[in-house]
């Protein structure tokens, strides 16, 4: 391991340690980023998927009583009657959705606010607050409450790249009454929450901007501990799939060229305070659309060799899990695929279906393939 | 049939009255490629090392183009015409390639000029791509056997004797050896060849003799001999089944918790941003060809080797960053390196079995400080020997009067009582017999199987594919392809090494 400075002690010496290895580039500011292979060796399985449905920007994914629903701007649609008319449409974008036990749904609006439909509390609407003002995943806990992911206390979900880019970890977890609209919170100084899964006694959050699934202790102690980190992507929603298998989406790659932007804050603040998102050197959900971003999309080769100053900043990924979160395989859209930006996925019936929302694209992959 | 330019009759080399050639009978014609094979211990090296002058004989008789001849030291061999190419190089490390070349023929006012153009026009006509100019201890093994193959070609032998000349090579530097090697044999010289690896001695031999525990067991054309039969008149038993084959079941054992991750690790020019992983409970192999910055990349996880000073990137071992100044260190962290250069780094030679092993059990967190204890010493040995099958006398025989394959076992035992939980093993069984393979191969999967995460370094492809339950290729410094056992295949595996 990383011994402790020599000497004169580890609380002396850290702090110029640190100041070399910055220098250096070496310890805490390598720029690295965690290998795709074993679990996460790539492959083309997302691509081969078969489309389900078009939606512009599909979301998230629930299971309703209707049926499986997807999210896909402000509209909520039935991912197995594709040509119909959407099932509910709002005046704001959702941001999060969560299947009730009632057969409702409950929807997250990018304004703070949380609809229901169908089930027990249908036409309900829980207003916005100040302290949950950016839902990024929802979900029903066992005793009747919503789980609730905040996923930054100073962005909206649409502004995800800048809460990236301003390195925040001001996300919050919260446990709401939807009856009383009383709310507890349930752990602070997240990175970016944006999937919640309920395990037997402690809840598995997803923080993004750590790439790394973390527990938290029920009780309301706040206490946290990683259960799978150094992921090669940024995580997004989980969900429970047969026997003991979890699904974890995964929404855009980490490469070299970002984290290097992220060490770099002079850099960061001019790119963010002056360029148009769209072209910020930062994952997206889809790249290589426009002619003026900064990179492209892996596809710049030279004498058979991949240049390596155009990384792709945008991938399709899903990840199985095992009970104890260990990654056991991966489905990927690689540079050149068209199945970008996975933000959820859920299996059911069999099939793993998921939002490439880069794409604009609900995909299934049939039970035979996630075995593979 | 062509007359033999050498006939060797009842050679008897004995060592304090331990026999370890008995009665051998070999002869050697003229633009013949003759394969000697054999276990390590079988005697070969001390039968060709007499007739390079190394060793004398205890009694029989040596004839060159029918003339007895006594052979007294290297310097008469050289002068009956024969040259040999050893596997351990005996080149001197801190003189130049051309001055290697040339020593022992200085003459009295050198130009060192001149040494140099010759020296470039013999490598070249060689097709070696090495530097005349080169200091030799700046050389990797593959390009110091190429000077000693140059140095016999220059003193135009009439018999040249290559000790495991391949073992270090790629497969184009092998193709431009055998090239080399056919074209020899079509000018009359005769070669004697050692090789572990059976299927170049079938291919690029034109006679095959075998020797076993110091007895001559066969000579035959290579055509009336296969695989099968070379391994059973070597052991005395087939071993196909153990060697290089999967285990009945085919079992590819699962991937457990992730143990070392490598992300985008630097080394001048040699290893270049490469990443991977390295999970519990498996056996990852790790194919490449020579100078494709394996060796390196496993000796910078393990402290011996320091990635570049700037950005040279991370290693994790355990979700931790790490970053060893000494081998030390990472031995204490769990991570142990077998090396693949034995004789070098791996064992002290002047010191007994148990005192080898002892060493490496005070350098873990299992010593006891400054306290040394005889008896811990002498069980730790007797314990290990019988674990690993050492054949030794006893645990206070040196390592260096130990066979080759014994000495490997005695290097693996080194690092195993240092209680690792990363054990890299690089080329576990370069210049080790076959059977001492088997039982090598056989120690690797249970270190798996009891859940240590193991990485095989190998230039040697059925050896990868055989052991591993996933396959790392390395190509150009850097991990370029991933394959399960089931989807690889040798030209797969080779096509992913080479392009």
């Amino acid at each position: 391991m990383d011994r402790p400075g020599f000497l004169l002690g580890s609380i002396t010496v850290n702090p110029f340690r640190k100041t070399i290895d910055r220098w250096l580039g070496r310890g805490e500011a390598s720029i690295t980023v965690p290998p795709m292979d074993g679990a996460f060796r790539p492959n083309d399985l997302l691509d081969s998927a078969p489309a389900v449905m078009a939606v512009p920007a599909p979301d998230c994914l629930a299971m309703s009583a209707q049926g499986l629903v997807v999210s896909s701007e402000h509209s909520l649609f039935r991912v197995d009657k594709p040509g119909d008319a959407a099932l509910a449409s709002f005046d704001a974008d959702i941001s999060a959705l969560a299947g009730l036990p009632d057969g409702g749904v409950a929807a997250g609006l990018v304004d703070g606010r949380i609809v229901f439909l169908g089930g027990q509390r249908n036409g309900e609407t829980l207003a916005g607050s100040a302290e949950v003002g950016c839902i990024t995943a929802l979900a029903a806990a066992r005793d009747g409450m919503l789980l609730v992911a905040n996923g930054s206390a100073s962005n909206n979900p649409v502004d995800w790249k800048r809460d990236l880019m301003e390195k925040n970890a001001t996300g919050s977890l919260w446990r709401l009454d939807p009856a009383s609209q009383a709310r507890e919170r349930l752990a602070a100084n997240l990175a970016y929450p944006y999937g919640i899964l309920e395990d037997v006694d402690s809840i598995i959050i997803s923080e993004s901007w750590r790439c790394a699934l973390t527990r938290i202790a029920s009780g309301g102690t706040g206490r946290t501990t990683r259960v799978l980190e150094n992921l090669p992507a940024y995580p997004s929603r989980l969900s429970r799939g047969d026997g003991d298998a979890i699904w974890l989406a995964l929404f855009a790659p980490r490469c070299q060229i970002v984290e290097f932007v992220l060490s770099e804050d002079h850099y960061r603040r001019r790119m963010t305070s002056q360029i148009d998102p769209e072209l910020w050197v930062a994952p997206t959900l889809r790249a290589g659309r426009v002619p003026l971003e900064p990179t492209q999309q892996g596809g710049v080769t030279q004498l058979g060799i991949l240049k390596p100053r155009s990384p792709s900043l945008s991938y399709g990924l899903v990840a199985r899990l095992d009970g104890a979160f260990r990654p056991v395989a991966s489905f990927h859209s690689r540079a050149p695929g068209h199945r970008h930006g996975v933000t959820s996925c859920l299996a059911t019936g069999g099939q793993l279906f998921f939002t490439a929302k880069g794409d604009g694209m609900i995909a299934s992959l049939a039970s035979e393939r996630l075995g593979s | 049939m062509t007359q033999p330019i050498l006939e060797m009759r009842d050679i008897v080399k004995e060592y304090r009255g331990v026999a370890a050639l008995r009665d051998i009978n070999f002869d050697l014609r003229r633009g013949e490629v003759h394969a000697i094979l054999g276990e390590n211990g079988a005697g070969k090296s001390t039968l060709v090392k007499i007739l390079s002058g190394a060793v004398t004989p205890t009694s029989g008789e040596i004839k060159l183009d029918g003339q007895t001849i006594h052979i007294a030291g290297p310097a008469s061999a050289r002068r009956h015409g024969i040259a040999m190419v050893y596997q351990e190089t005996s080149l001197v490390p801190t003189l130049t390639v051309a001055q290697n070349l040339y020593l022992g023929d200085e003459k009295l006012f050198n130009r060192l000029r001149g040494t140099y153009i010759e020296a470039q026009q013999l490598l070249q006509s060689l097709n070696f791509p090495v530097d005349p100019t080169a200091i030799v201890q700046s050389l990797g093994t593959a390009k110091r056997q190429m000077v000693e193959t140059a140095r016999a070609v220059r003193l135009q032998a009439k018999i040249i004797i290559f000790d495991e000349p391949t073992s270090t090579l790629t497969p184009e530097e092998k193709h431009h050896l055998f090239a080399l090697i056919d074209r020899l044999r079509r000018e009359g010289v005769a070669i004697i060849f050692i090789s572990h690896a059976l299927e170049e001695a079938l291919e690029h031999s034109d006679r095959i003799t075998i020797l076993r525990d110091g007895a001559h067991v066969v000579t035959g054309d290579a055509a009336s001999f296969t695989r099968e039969t070379i391994v059973r008149h070597m052991v005395g038993r087939s071993l196909s089944g153990e060697l290089y084959g999967r285990a009945a079941d085919g079992r590819v054992r699962a991937a457990g918790e992730k143990v070392l991750s490598v992300q985008n690790l630097s080394m001048q020019n040699v290893v270049r941003n490469t990443s991977f992983s390295i999970f519990a409970g498996q056996v990852t192999g790790i194919f490449g060809l020579v100078g494709s910055g394996r060796t390196e990349t496993a000796r910078i996880v393990a402290g011996v080797t320091k990635r570049d000073l700037f950005h040279g990137g991370e290693v994790r071992l355990e979700g931790a960053s790490v970053r060893y100044r000494t081998p030390r260190q990472a031995v204490r962290d769990g991570v142990v390196y077998v090396t693949e250069d034995r004789k070098g780094e791996g064992f002290f030679e002047t010191m007994s079995v148990a005192e080898n092993m002892y060493i490496g059990q005070i350098s873990s967190n299992e010593s006891h400080g400054m306290v040394v204890s005889m008896t811990e010493m002498r069980d730790l040995a007797a314990a290990w020997t019988k674990k690993l099958n050492i054949k030794t006398l006893n645990s206070d025989a040196r390592v260096i009067e130990l066979s080759g394959g014994n000495q490997q076992k005695v290097v693996i035992a080194k690092a195993l009582v240092q209680k690792p939980k990363l054990v890299i093993f690089d080329e576990p069984t370069r210049g080790v017999d076959v059977g001492a393979i088997a039982e090598i191969h056989h120690l690797i999967g249970a270190l798996a199987d009891e859940g240590l995460a193991v990485i095989v370094i190998s230039s040697y492809l059925p050896e990868i594919l055989s052991l591993s339950d996933r396959i790392l290729v390395s190509r150009q410094g850097r991990i370029v392809e991933e394959l399960s056992p089931d989807e690889a295949t040798s030209e797969g595996v080779m096509f992913a090494a080479v392009y």
